[in-house]
């Protein structure tokens, strides 16, 4: 059984991986796109993927914080599946992009040149939220799995539960804003995050009760969370009918109309008809996923775009398989992985003590109260940074653009905080040691992009010395430097060069670690190797990465800064840093 | 294989390899770079977009666009344009100069079909538009990493190092002004450099209308070494002055002396319906002469 899905993923994964090939070299001519708002399929799979991520979140947390009880072989692998979704999840927005390897660019940190991400954008939050939902995801399964054998790691099972539970809502809450945070009418609606909550936990219900079949048993729960579910989508696909009047029927009827089949008995008793009916959902908010992206209509739809689908099952089922596979040991019941077996009716275990708490007393909450108030302080310190920033730059902004990123800081901050003991606890002294050095490290690398590398700024004032500035003639022809260096020349040079060579002539490299080729160091040997002549012919005309300044520049004025850029390359940078200290006056 | 053999192919392999080494050109890029295009393609390409079928903007009544509400924002300079309605008669001559002045990319025959062409004006119903810059661009407030943002002097300007390709400014612009480049235009032979105070974009990044930044940034560099106030006097953009019936006028808005002003202060000013109310740069004269 095992291996039949594996090939059968596998035969999904090659073609697949072919077309994700093509879609990178091509770019996103490669996939159709949407006429109007430049959008196409890897945001629909990226909306559905993060949709099916959500359900092992919701089965395992929000149902343990709930106290609904449920068999660990379900929970565990419900949480699985929720990675390798994950997994999938993000490669889709990234293959997106047009120049992917800028992807950092969105992260809220300011780089060396003092550009910061637009924290008002709903892709900025996307991105904080999904990075952070990753993180306590990952977290989370590794202290289910470890909850068996380790006291410590049971102990923190629940308040981690707490942490995702809002956290989840949260995520897809910011996926709906990518839509209804825009100008496009059809994207627009302020239930779009119920809306996208509903959807995304009905698909990842649909998925689990997939998984449950091949794994040879079920839970009538779920089957009747999933029903419920297609009620409320139904609800909402009519809302938007109401609103704005499109309506697609084949999401109707595969989403809502099929899974109403479960009232049949025939049809719920047997494990094929629970697979198909679950399968038909899935299929139905894809299709509703599509629809909802491209607004002015599905056209050309292309062996990509299909390839872009198969790419996600494949890669999601061998994924999954694997680490199913090797999880097998901590999931209950190995022996009867992926085989039909007799339905096991999910343990009820007695509901035991009824133990009152007032409020803000519960065990939880006494655990979670620290991390939570260290992570509220990094996140008031982060805002004010960011307030800061966005200030400085004279970027507007309004408050409450500021408010999505709070959760994902928060839980991020806590669930590593939360987690802090235990680990030490479990690693050792040695562990300890490396894990806060490999953090030191971390927080230097980040000073360091942050800081940049120190350079004089291209405002500050340069001169070598002080009658430099009292000469005003034109630079002629001869070749004497004291006639050359003036301030007519000093005042072009500082207009038109040191944006990147530096007023100092040693790069402006706040300006030029992010947006251009390093420019030539214009230091002494590489002037005397170049000569007078070639170098106002490259100032004119331009060299690789130098743009031309021919008509901008009269000859007479290029040699002129072909003098100055030497008289700058024969001062030491230290005395032109000490001269700036006090040179502004 | 014996020695003979053995010898011999490892001498030919080195020579080939010497030889590789020898070229001038390398493998790919240049070697595998298209023939230029020419001006006549990108006459028949301008042509080919007008022929579209498109549908004439609603356009509603606006008051002058006065100065910027946003921070930082220059208390001399907001630039703009007017277009005079009554005069403009739809010839096209605006999109080719924009073309031959902001390095305008040609596209391939698959966009085209698609109608994806890269001008940054275009006809729609017979009336020229570009990006308006709008005041309170929603296309800026999108952007996710700060490349599309406003200038002081009210341009929506673009950082094209800085746009990472999200393509999410495009979907929020009312009108679709923006465009995105599918292609490596210099790489596939679409693009001639006409201009060379313009980069030419590369594949993956957003562009649109630039009311011809690079023209202000000179007179501006100009007027500041020579020290003194810039109001941006004398500047003028391509298509303004490609215009034969001298229908586009470009001009400062809070400069009372620059022709824009004076030109736009005996009219009825409209704008597209759904930039009407982001306060658009750029906004069409009809009647009350």
């Amino acid at each position: 059984m095992v291996r039949i899905l594996f090939i059968v993923f596998l035969c999904l994964l090659v073609p697949g991986l072919a077309s994700m090939g093509y879609s990178l070299w091509q770019g996103p001519a490669a996939w159709s796109v949407d006429t109007g708002v430049f959008w196409g399929l890897p945001i629909s799979l990226f909306v559905f993927w993060i949709g099916l991520a959500h359900a092992g979140t919701l089965i395992s947390a929000i149902f343990l914080v709930l106290d609904v009880k449920m068999e660990r072989r379900t929970s565990i692998l419900a949480e699985l599946a929720t990675l390798c979704a994950l997994v999938v999840a993000v490669i889709f927005p990234l293959m997106h992009l047009g120049v992917i390897q800028n992807f950092y660019m969105v992260a809220p940190y300011m780089e060396s040149r003092g550009s910061m991400a637009n924290v008002c954008s709903p892709l900025v939050w996307d991105f904080c939220c999904i990075l952070a939902y990753g993180l306590l995801s990952v977290v989370y399964l590794v202290v289910h799995v470890l909850a068996d054998k380790s006291a410590v790691a049971a102990s923190i099972h629940r308040p981690l539960a707490w942490l995702l539970f809002p956290m989840v809502l949260w995520v897809h809450t910011i996926v709906s804003l990518d839509f209804a945070a825009t100008f496009v009418p059809a994207w627009r609606g302020a239930f779009f995050p119920i809306y996208f909550i509903v959807g995304a936990v009905f698909s990842g219900l649909a998925m689990v009760n997939i998984m449950l079949c091949a794994e040879g048993y079920r839970m009538r729960q779920l089957e009747k969370l999933m029903l419920v579910g297609s009620w409320f989508l139904g609800a909402f696909l009519l809302w938007d009918f109401a609103l704005k009047g499109n309506l697609s029927v084949t999401v109707l009827v595969f989403a809502v109309l099929l899974p109403q089949l479960m009232f049949v008995s025939a049809v719920r008793e047997s494990t094929l008809g629970r697979v198909l009916v679950s399968s038909s959902i899935i299929v139905g908010l894809l299709l509703e996923r599509v629809f909802l992206v491209f607004p002015s209509g599905v056209v050309g739809f292309g062996w990509v775009d299909l390839g872009l689908i198969c790419f996600g099952f494949g890669l999601f089922g061998v994924i999954f398989l694997v680490a199913r596979l090797k999880l097998s040991r901590v999931i209950e019941g190995e022996e009867v992985l992926m085989g039909e077996v007799e339905e096991t009716v999910p343990k009820r275990p007695a509901t035991g003590r009824f133990s009152y708490f007032a409020p803000l007393t519960t065990p939880e909450f006494r655990m979670l109260r620290f991390p939570l108030l260290l992570g509220i302080i990094a996140c008031t310190l982060f805002l004010v940074w960011v307030v800061g920033c966005l200030e400085e730059n004279g970027i507007a902004f309004s408050d409450a653009n500021l408010v999505p990123l709070t959760c994902p800081i928060i839980t991020t901050v806590a669930g590593i905080v939360l987690c802090l003991r235990p680990l030490v606890m479990h690693i050792g002294k040695v562990g300890g040691v490396v894990m806060v050095a490999l953090a030191a490290l971390l927080g230097v690398l980040a000073g360091m992009v942050y800081g940049g590398v120190t350079s004089v700024p291209s405002g500050a004032v340069v001169s070598s010395t002080g009658d430099m500035l009292d000469v005003g003639t034109l630079p002629d022809s001869t070749s004497t430097l004291d006639s050359v260096a003036i301030i007519r020349t000093k005042a072009v040079f500082e207009a038109r060069c040191a944006g990147c060579h530096g007023a100092d002539g040693r790069l402006n490299e706040k300006f030029v670690r992010e947006y251009y080729p390093v420019p030539q160091n214009l230091d002494i040997s590489r002037m005397d190797a170049l000569g007078e002549d070639s170098l106002v012919n490259v100032i004119l005309n331009g060299r690789t990465n130098m743009n031309p300044y021919a008509g901008r520049i009269s000859p007479q004025m290029a040699r002129g800064l072909v003098r100055y850029m030497r008289l700058l390359a024969e001062t030491p940078a230290a005395d032109n840093a000490a001269r700036n200290e006090g040179g502004d006056e | 294989m014996d020695r003979r053999e053995f010898i011999k192919w490892c001498s030919l392999l080195a020579v080939g390899s010497m030889l590789g080494g020898c070229r001038k050109l390398p493998f790919m890029g240049d070697a595998a770079k298209k023939d230029l295009p020419s001006l006549k393609m990108f006459e028949a390409e301008v042509r080919r977009a007008m022929s579209k079928p498109s549908h004439r903007m609603e356009l509603v009544r606006v008051p002058m666009p006065g100065r910027l509400k946003t921070l930082g924002a220059s208390l001399e300079n907001r630039f703009g344009m007017a277009i005079d309605l009554d005069a403009c008669d739809g010839c096209g001559k605006c999109i080719l100069a924009c073309i031959q002045e902001n390095n305008i990319p040609l596209v391939t025959e698959d966009e085209a079909a698609k109608g994806r062409f890269m001008h940054w004006i275009e006809m729609r119903g017979g009336v020229p538009f570009m990006c308006a810059h709008c005041g309170n661009a929603p296309c800026e407030r999108a952007c996710p990493t700060g490349a599309a943002n406003h200038t002081p002097d009210g341009l929506s300007a673009m950082m094209y190092k800085r746009c990472t390709g999200s393509r999410y400014c495009g979907a929020n612009c009312p009108e679709h002004a923006r465009k995105f480049n599918f292609n490596d235009a210099v790489q596939q032979g679409l693009s001639l450099k006409f201009n060379d105070k313009v980069p030419v974009r590369s594949k993956g990044v957003m562009e649109k209308c630039s009311l011809c930044l690079h023209r202000l940034q000179d007179d501006r560099l100009e007027v500041k070494t020579a020290g003194g106030v810039w109001r941006g006097r004398g500047v003028n953009t391509a298509c303004a002055e490609a215009c034969p019936k001298k229908a586009i006028v470009f001009g400062n808005w809070l400069d009372p002396d620059s022709p824009l002003v004076k030109v736009a202060r005996r009219r009825d000013l409209y704008a597209p319906a759904d930039l009407a109310g982001l306060d658009p740069s750029i906004v069409y004269m009809m009647g009350g002469k």
